[in-house]
């Protein structure tokens, strides 16, 4: 009896493989149609076809180990501890421009004058510049003022008002920071909470998992004890049986004696 | 809003980084499972994984989307697992424990699987790892890259640099290879079981 034989004329393994993973862009149509005829003649081709699919159902079973990629990318909430083995995360010019920005922002909250002149480079900082400068630039109609007592008064009062507006600028520009400290200590506070949080449930999920675990191994071992009891019983019935076979075997023999 | 990886590769290079977090993000545990499946360690798979970004990353300025994105970061991920499996010097190793990890077992436990159902999931899982170890290196990748992936013929050829029948070919030894390998592991198991 000979073995059926493929007679396909093409390139009988690449057709196979075409068809197998029914990659369309690969082979043009006529071709295709061409190896699904020949398939409907060819038992070989039909049977080699059914166990490479069996072998793809197969590999499909094969899964890699859940991978631990918490290093590499963490989902939400982002953390805020820059991590220097995952550069893509803060670019070295968004630090960079962040840092520029921080100093313009203060030296906008100080209230920063850089003035460079014949007298030299001078740096000035804090609130009561101009206060000073507007008490400085006193109206001249005090001077028209015949009586002396009154123009000291007068220049009291104005150095008072001044004074008085400088307190308050200065008081409002260290609010604005205080509140800034009260907001970034809430973050911060929050950030802990948050932490704590994620801590506490990781380990009441470490506890679960490790509880389930012991479980599967249990109920792994008792699968295969099970199995291996089943083999002995098996194997220890067929001894008993062959025994009990060659006794009656004996006793016949013997009888018939 | 979901971005494509080309509108999240464009945003990156204009300095988003989060944008390339979301393409992290979108493609670790493919290019992870790529990398396991080809060198079979998993720590290895990891750094190969870790590293593919870093270096995708640093590409990134030049990658001019001349390749989708995914094939790009593929092929990095690829030169790097070749890179693992030369300097190593040997053929990738799969060492499954003697015994049933439990960890992994845990982890791969289905709600609805019987404990049976899932030994014998894990046990086929490993006797296709056995497997595919075996394959040369050529096979391995076209088999993960078409099997696991389902990257077109033309892709693969063109991510291995090889004509596509080529790629047919390296698919077709690698599955016979596989049938006979398999086939061998089912007749070991029936015999012990007897």
């Amino acid at each position: 009896m000979t073995e059926p034989v493929c007679t396909y004329a093409g390139d009988r393994d690449e057709a196979l493989i075409t068809f197998l993973y029914d990659d369309g862009r690969a082979e043009p149509e006529a071709e295709r149609a061409l190896f699904a005829a020949h398939l409907r003649t060819c038992a070989v081709c039909r049977g080699e076809l059914d166990t490479l699919r069996g072998v793809r159902a197969q590999l499909a079973r094969w899964s890699p180990p859940e991978p631990k990629f918490a290093p590499l990318a963490p989902p939400n909430p982002p953390s805020v501890i820059p991590d220097s083995r995952a550069p893509w995360r803060v670019p070295v010019w968004a630090q960079a421009a962040a840092a520029v920005l921080v100093l313009g922002a203060a030296a906008g909250i100080a209230n920063l004058d850089v003035h460079y002149d014949r007298a030299g480079l001078t740096i000035r900082t804090g609130w009561s510049r101009d206060a000073r400068g507007g008490a400085a630039v006193a109206p001249p109609a005090a001077a028209a003022d015949a009586a002396p007592w009154k123009a000291d008064l007068a220049a009291l009062e104005r150095q008072m008002r001044s004074e008085l507006r400088s307190v308050q600028a200065s008081n409002a520009s260290a609010a604005a920071p205080r509140a800034a400290d009260a907001d970034q200590i809430r973050r911060v506070r929050a950030l802990i909470d948050d932490s704590e949080k994620r801590q506490q449930r990781e380990l009441a999920l470490r506890v679960a998992e490790l509880m389930r675990d012991v479980n599967v191994q249990r109920q792994a071992d008792l699968v295969r004890v099970d199995r291996a009891l089943g083999l002995v019983e098996n194997k220890v019935g067929v001894e008993v049986l062959k025994n009990r076979q060659q006794m009656n075997y004996v006793i016949r023999t013997s009888q018939r004696q | 809003m979901t971005w494509t990886d080309e509108e999240l590769v464009a945003r990156s290079i204009g300095g988003d980084s989060d944008s390339f977090n979301e393409l992290v993000l979108r493609w670790e545990r493919p290019i992870y499972a790529l990398a396991y499946r080809t060198i079979g360690r998993e720590e290895d798979a990891r750094d190969v994984c870790q590293e593919t970004f870093l270096r995708a990353f640093r590409a990134l300025p030049g990658f001019r989307g001349q390749a989708k994105f995914s094939s790009w970061l593929y092929r990095i991920a690829l030169n790097l697992c070749r890179d693992w499996i030369r300097r190593e010097r040997r053929a990738p190793i799969v060492q499954p424990p003697e015994d049933i990890d439990v960890m992994e077992l845990a982890a791969a436990a289905e709600p609805s699987e019987s404990i049976e159902d899932l030994v014998a999931r894990k046990d086929l899982s490993r006797a296709v790892e056995r497997a595919m170890a075996l394959l040369p290196e050529e096979q391995r990748t076209a088999i993960v890259l078409k099997e696991y992936h389902g990257l077109t013929f033309q892709e693969i050829a063109e991510l291995v640099g090889c004509p596509l029948s080529t790629v047919k070919t390296r698919l077709y030894q690698g599955l016979t290879v596989l049938r006979r390998e398999l086939a061998k592991g089912e007749a070991r198991n029936t015999k012990a079981t007897l």
